[in-house]
């Protein structure tokens, strides 16, 4: 047998050695006989080498089950279970394949492409047919980067064991060292996050992923925690109240992005609101004119002030109070920000 | 860059457990299957061929019809029982299935009830495959705008008919364009149409939350210079040779610099910072400022702060004429009494 193996070969040797093989193999045999290890100079070198290709199986989802071999010894014997690692029969249609291979542009992290194109391979190796794309064409979804912690984040939450990092808070923007057992992964709205139970204030607790200002360690052993089943949005305190209708006054022509969510105000009410308007031109005190009335549905009240107060002069909120004074408050903030105060 | 060992051997096994089922296939199509090329695919042979169990006598490799190579066809005649394909790790179902759950969920597949039915099943053959549900990861977009208009920009998509539409810029400018759609892309928190805009005369990206009416022509989409095949997300954001702004903020404002695409972020020691940004759209951070205004400790250049609060002191003014007096600090109590004062008897 040629000895210079490269690495593949001496794995998928070692592959066909483990499946093929009665009961089991030890160590020894495995030097001695599967193409690729008779090279390890020392001793040393052939344990981190059949350590290291161990690991790697089992990553690939082909794990390698260690049994006794019986007998005198208590030696150790080796061996693949193949209906272990076999994939279920699936039987995807052309359309479903082309969904999988949409899926598998989803990601835009490294780590997230390599499992999903090793996902693929292994789909594509069990023979279903070529993908069609055409039942999805031109739709192109995608997510964000997670970013380098989700490696170890989902380390951790397959193995249920807790990690530490450093994070800076929110509110104060102080950094300190957290101490947590990771759930899950969620991404809303543009951000990800991290839920977990945070040790430190033994509560639950979410994280933003972009204030880990440092690597995430795995630390402690597997199996600490059990993971709850928990609902995402309402975790990251997504379930938002009950829609209200604000009133607002907006310019014509403007604010067609707020427009296209609300309605005009009726009729009979119209002239009501637009009483509460500085007269335009400070013409002869009768109702002032170029404004549209317009209800528009909101949740938030600091989502909805924070809009109206984004267009300035176009937009006029009149009801209700609360979301007219954030928008204000904002205003004011803002006009504090140039030159010539006051 | 070699491949990883990993990779490729996934390649091997999958290779020899495809062939098991699928008879001789011709080399170019076992590349286009797995995503390589021929001549690694031949690399692939001829290692596998001489791989299998100890004693690698020629009985104990794994065997391909030599006649049937030279004519470019990989013909596997042993498998030496790797026949079956890999299940999908832990971490391999869970990139698939927070991928298809989210893509459920866009508005673009939800419009339309046949792509519904085959994300839904490629999701439930999935599950079934894999056992456990992959819960470790939830992933969901934007519900991308408007459904009438989401469901007429895929309806023109799959057709491959020109679009006319209406659209509000990020400045608060509509216009009226025929477009012709070329690639609904839902990013996060927002949904984007690639399309070759008529107006324009160029490709442009539009946001889909924006785009106020769209109607189907039956005027077929034409090939058109210039169009990328896909959207450049940092070139829609780059800001080139923009003037720069500094900005410091409060804590409470660090999404700013997680999601506007900023050219340096600076943490200060007090835990306020400051990001330095190009102004390719004054009009929309104009606008951002003032949402954010509590928030904004400084702005630099003057001119930038001075317009941002030009704006603000003119949205005040109708507000001060309306009733909420100048000048006033306690904004509760002031909005309040205007609140009461002015509420029109409604039923």
């Amino acid at each position: 047998m040629p000895s210079d193996l490269n690495p593949a070969e001496r794995l998928l040797n070692l592959v066909i050695a483990l499946v093929n093989t009665n009961a089991a193999m030890t160590k020894q045999q495995v030097r001695t006989a599967v193409a690729g290890y008779a090279d390890a100079p020392s001793d040393e070198a052939f344990e981190r080498m059949f350590e290291r290709d161990k690991d790697m199986l089992r990553a690939l989802g082909v794990p390698v089950v260690t049994v006794g071999t019986g007998g005198h010894t208590d030696e150790l014997g080796y061996r693949i279970d193949q209906d272990a690692y076999a994939l279920p029969p699936i039987d995807l249609t052309p359309a479903e394949l082309g969904v999988l291979s949409l899926a598998a542009q989803f990601w835009q992290d490294k780590t997230l492409q390599t499992d999903i194109t090793r996902a693929m391979v292994k789909l594509r190796a069990a023979g279903a047919g070529d993908p069609s794309v055409d039942a999805l064409a031109g739709l192109a979804p995608s997510v964000r980067a997670v970013g380098d912690a989700y490696g170890p984040l989902m380390e951790a939450i397959e193995a249920r064991r807790a990690v530490r990092f450093a994070y800076r808070a929110a509110y104060n923007g102080a950094v300190l060292t957290r101490h947590v057992e990771p759930w899950r992964i969620a991404a809303r709205d543009g951000g990800w996050y991290l839920m977990a139970f945070d040790r430190d204030r033994q509560a639950p607790r979410v994280f933003r992923l972009s204030r880990i200002e440092s690597r995430v360690r795995v630390t402690g052993p597997a199996g600490a925690y059990d993971i709850p089943d928990v609902d995402t949005d309402v975790m990251l305190g997504k379930a938002h109240g009950e829609v209200r209708q604000a009133v607002v006054a907006v310019r014509p022509e403007r604010a067609s992005a707020l427009r296209a969510r609300g309605k005009p105000v009726p009729d009979g009410e119209r002239q009501a609101w637009l009483a509460r308007l500085p007269a335009d031109g400070g013409a002869d005190g009768s109702t002032p004119t170029g404004w549209d009335v317009l209800e528009v549905p909101f949740r938030s009240v600091t989502g909805m002030a924070s809009e109206a107060a984004g267009y300035g002069a176009a937009v006029v909120v009149l009801e209700p109070a609360p979301v007219r004074e954030e928008t204000v408050r904002r205003l004011r903030a803002a006009a504090a920000l140039g030159g010539a105060r006051g | 860059m070699a491949e990883r060992a990993d990779d490729r051997l996934l390649r091997l096994l999958g290779i020899v457990a495809y062939l098991d089922g699928a008879g001789p296939v011709p080399v170019e199509e076992l590349a286009r299957r797995f995503g390589t090329t021929p001549a690694q695919i031949q690399k692939d042979v001829d290692a596998l061929w001489v791989s299998g169990t100890p004693g690698y006598w020629p009985d104990d490799l794994i065997d391909f019809d030599a006649a049937s190579i030279d004519r470019g066809v990989v013909h596997l005649t042993e498998a030496r029982g790797m026949t079956r394909p890999l299940r999908l790790g832990t971490r391999e179902a869970v990139a698939l299935v927070a991928a298809l759950r989210a893509m459920k969920a866009t508005g673009a597949v939800q419009a339309d009830p046949a792509r519904s039915a085959v994300v839904e099943s490629a999701l439930g053959k999935l599950t079934d495959a894999t056992g456990e549900a992959a819960n470790a990861v939830d992933v969901r977009l934007a519900p991308g705008g408007d459904r009438q208009v989401v469901s007429v920009l895929a309806a023109a998509l799959a057709a491959g008919h020109r679009l006319r539409i209406r659209y509000v810029s990020s400045s608060d400018v509509v216009s009226e364009r025929e477009v012709d759609p070329q690639r609904l892309h839902t990013q996060d928190e927002f949904a984007y149409l690639a399309a070759w805009c008529y107006r324009a005369g160029a490709p442009r990206t539009f946001r889909v939350d924006r785009i106020l009416d769209a109607v189907e022509t039956d005027v077929p989409v034409q090939e058109h210079p210039g169009q990328q095949a896909e959207i450049d997300f940092a070139a829609l954001f780059a800001g080139g040779s923009s003037p720069l702004a500094t900005i410091r903020f409060a804590p409470r404002a660090r999404w700013f610099a997680e999601e506007v695409p900023v050219e340096s972020v600076r943490n200060l020691p007090d835990g306020d910072f400051e990001v330095t940004l190009r102004v390719t759209n004054p009009g929309w951070l104009r606008s951002t400022l003032i949402q954010l205004a509590p928030y904004v400790r400084a702005v630099a250049p003057s001119a930038l702060a001075e317009d941002v609060a030009g704006a603000a002191r003119a949205a005040l003014a109708v507000y001060e004429a309306a009733g909420d007096g100048p000048g006033a600090t306690d904004v509760t109590e002031v909005a309040g009494a205007s609140g009461a004062a002015f509420s029109p008897d409604r039923h």
